[in-house]
């Protein structure tokens, strides 16, 4: 209903420092010394994405069965889908290509009927690394919101962000939030509060969950009571849970049936997926119970760097330790790629700022390696310039 | 025709000669599920050998651009058509919109092509979803292909009025029949003369170029985007490529991450793409004289063939028996699938590798059991339209 009415709505946009936490994937380019020991093993900390399949996997790929996916017609994928949808409490999902498609997929389907928008995280995924997906697959606009408390959004900020119906609006129709986001656990008490306040306001929820497998093993929420807040779900598969290919989304029967016919007009239609389906489903199983060895061996890692002097970013929830290198004087591009790529270790990150993400097959000695470069980067950087004074402290509060 | 050996090719298959050297057929395997799917080359089964060459391959990240398998691959598919750069992906829809969308920069802006043509009608109103850009569908004056002739009838120009036709796509083979080569290059004159950009649909042009002897990378030349399958009659699991400059390929890659296709370790696939690729198309040529040995079997108890059998697929008519009837008999005595529609009487075959001599030998027989146990008597109207290639390419036998 178009009402014309004053509105107060808290414009929650402010000149904070710059948002994207620039990952620079595409490091290996830009840095020639790239493996001085080609023999040795490279340790790739940019992302989980790039946990690779392992010998085993190919057997249970053959083991699979082979039939057509776009005529629904294959048994490995049936499985697969019946298993997330149960685990998640949703009544069916749908196996795809990748979390872009899957959370694409997700909000194109809630929004059927332009003029709409989405309120998300300032720093969601879906906003800011999906090539503008949000206003070419649903022409619909964005409402980020940027969360005081630096960890994530409240019910509060949703809601004094929801744009409501009014000739010159485009209204709220979606609420999307990510778990984890930037490896930080989203409380499940926030997420009802949203789901409550979405729901009285006939908005529907949307969930990033690519690294929810993460948030679940550290929370012990299970998966089904985070299911219980979202109308949609994205979860990766080929992240943290080490599946070569794929990302699932669930929802309920009619949702996921418009979703399968939109997957087709994404290009996502394809043919003899079992294998990968098969595969998927065998990391879930056996992948996602390491997990909480992998936040330990996060916690390690930030502690090791902090007592180097190093800064964190944000707190160390799950399996990403988000770094700022300011007060020990390093940039990242100039001092401490070199040296890791001196060790056969990747890291991303521009100026002062880094990600770096740990994964089931790094190990204790990969880690290890990691904190005796930065040490090192930091000696050399001392020994060179040794009257640099201390720098500013930037807590994130200040931001905003 | 004699063509020699293509210079285009890495492994020095040579593709044209074999259309001659039946000697040099790779085995044509029959499946091991013990049916015989005639519904699509989509059906192309996964075997298990495949599985150790997915494991050699390499297991980087796609998405980072930097996994050799893929990039081999690319490469590869790239050279085979005279292009400079190629991009793997999930689909052929998927490569067909990322080729036409990277071609359409700005509306008001429309494409033209054949009306049966499979962006046309299959790929959920790609067109207008991706690109903003309308359709001219034109129905080949022939019933066969499109000309120069029609092409040039129906382009849109300029007008303040009009979406102006900025792309012609073309779609070879299109339901298994060869559009000529005198006709795509007349066709690409025409383009190039108005400024028009060219993209090809060619799923199975590799058939095509197994049945003519032409050159993947004459073929190819003609157009600024090619896109081809591996998972129809090549026999690869999964996927498609989309081939065509550098900087094209660049904003393919971007596009392509943008409707979800930024795949990570896609190695193994793109492995098994490639051995497919060497290893199947040589046996297409026998795939091809399967299909017209089973046209011709069929034609012999009466059914109507309604278009030209110049690949591997044929299209049928079998009025007034019912096809469901046939489907049913095919199903029941030798395990043969194929597609019927209630009540209807026409349907699409389509062969591949690992469609064998016993299964068409088998296919022929039932079908004539069940004709002679009905009693059906077929209408005499002539079958084949007028448009005959075999003039054109003399290695295709009818």
């Amino acid at each position: 209903m178009l009402v014309r009415r004053s509105i107060a709505r808290s414009f929650s946009t402010s000149s904070a420092t710059r948002l994207y936490i620039q990952n620079n994937l595409n490091n290996d380019q830009t840095h020639p010394s790239l493996q001085t020991n080609p023999g040795a093993k490279v340790y790739d900390f940019r992302s989980d994405t790039v946990t690779a399949p392992t010998d085993e996997m190919f057997e249970i790929m053959k083991a699979a069965s082979r039939g057509d996916d776009v005529f629904q017609e294959d048994r490995s994928v049936k499985e697969l889908e019946e298993y997330v949808a149960n685990l998640c409490g949703h009544e069916a999902a749908l196996f795809c290509a990748s979390g872009t498609m899957t959370n694409q997929l997700g909000l194109r389907t809630h929004l059927s009927n332009p003029p709409h928008s989405v309120v998300c995280d300032a720093r969601s995924h879906v906003f800011l690394w999906e090539a503008g997906g949000i206003a070419f697959h649903s022409r619909a606009s964005v409402s980020p919101v940027i969360c005081r408390n630096g960890i994530h959004v409240t019910a509060e900020e949703i809601e004094g962000n929801l744009i409501e119906a009014d000739i010159h609006t485009a209204p709220t129709r979606v609420v999307s939030l990510e778990n984890t986001l930037s490896g930080l656990v989203m409380p499940i008490d926030e997420i009802r509060k949203i789901s409550e306040l979405a729901r009285s306001r006939g908005l529907a929820m949307h969930l990033d969950g690519a690294r929810l497998w993460n948030a679940h093993m550290q929370s012990g929420v299970p998966m089904h009571e985070y299911g219980a807040q979202f109308d949609s779900m994205s979860l990766c598969l080929s992240k943290g849970v080490g599946a070569p290919v794929g990302s699932i989304l669930v929802g309920n029967h009619g949702f996921i049936d418009r979703a399968r016919h939109l997957r087709k007009l994404f290009g996502g239609g394809w043919r003899q997926v079992g294998p990968l389906a098969a595969v998927a489903k065998h990391c879930i199983e056996h992948v996602v119970p390491t997990m909480p060895e992998t936040h330990k061996l996060a916690k390690y890692l930030a502690d090791q760097l902090t007592s180097l002097g190093v800064q964190l970013q944000v707190p160390v929830h799950t399996n990403m330790v988000l770094i700022d290198t300011t007060s020990v004087g390093l940039d990242v591009q100039k001092d401490l790629i070199p040296t890791l790529l001196s060790k056969n270790i990747v890291i991303g990150g521009q100026r002062n700022k880094s990600r770096i993400v740990l994964h089931h097959q790094v190990d204790r000695k990969g880690v290890d390696t990691l904190i005796e470069g930065v040490r090192e980067a930091i000696a050399t950087h001392q020994a060179n310039e040794p009257s640099e004074p201390p720098a500013q402290q930037q807590a994130i509060a200040s931001a905003y | 025709m004699l063509r020699s050996t293509s210079h285009n090719l890495k492994n020095g298959i040579a593709y044209c000669s074999m259309v001659l050297n039946r000697r040099c057929l790779a085995t044509v395997t029959p499946s091991k599920l013990g049916f015989y799917d005639m519904t699509s080359d989509t059906a192309t089964e996964v075997t298990d050998d495949m599985f150790d060459i997915m494991r050699s391959a390499s297991r980087k990240d796609d998405v980072f651009g930097n996994d050799p398998s893929v990039n081999e691959l690319e490469h590869y598919v790239a050279k085979l058509f005279g292009h400079e750069a190629s991009l793997f992906c999930a689909s052929g829809t998927m490569t067909n919109q990322l080729g036409l969308r990277a071609l359409l920069t700005q509306p008001p802006h429309s494409v033209l092509c054949d009306a049966q043509s499979h962006i046309n009608l299959y790929e959920c109103g790609g067109l207008a979803y991706h690109s903003q850009a309308s359709v001219t569908a034109v129905t080949a004056t022939n019933g066969v292909y499109l000309t120069a002739d029609d092409v040039d009838a129906n382009r849109v120009l300029e007008d303040v009025h009009n979406a102006s036709t900025k792309v012609i796509a073309l779609e070879n083979t299109l339901n298994g029949a060869i559009m000529p080569m005198e006709e795509m290059q007349r066709i690409h004159t025409l383009a190039r003369n108005e400024n028009i950009k060219l993209h090809l649909d060619g799923a199975r042009i590799w058939n095509a170029s197994q049945a003519t002897g032409i050159p993947l990378a004459d073929y190819g030349q003609l157009f600024d985007t090619v896109s081809v399958c591996v998972s129809k009659g090549i026999g690869a699991p999964i996927g498609s490529l989309i081939i065509g400059s550098k900087e094209m390929i660049r904003k393919a890659r971007h596009l392509r991450k943008l409707m979800g296709g930024g795949w990570r370790q896609a190695g193994l696939l793109a492995k098994i793409a490639q051995h497919c690729i060497d290893t199947v198309i040589p046996t297409m040529p026998e795939t091809h004289r399967l299909t017209k040995k089973l046209a011709t079997g069929l034609e012999g108890s009466g059914i109507r063939i309604l278009l030209p059998v110049d690949t591997n697929m044929i299209f049928i008519d079998t009025a007034p028996l019912p096809m469901q009837e046939l489907a049913d008999a095919l199903q029941k005595k030798r395990n043969i699938l194929i597609s019927a529609e209630d009540n209807g009487t026409i349907t699409r075959l389509v062969l591949h590798h690992q469609i064998d001599e016993s299964a068409v030998e088998g296919f022929v027989q039932v079908a004539s059991d069940l004709i002679k146990e009905k009693g059906i008597s077929f209408p005499t109207t002539p079958s084949r339209p007028k448009v005959d290639v075999s003039k054109a390419y003399p290695s295709i036998q009818h």
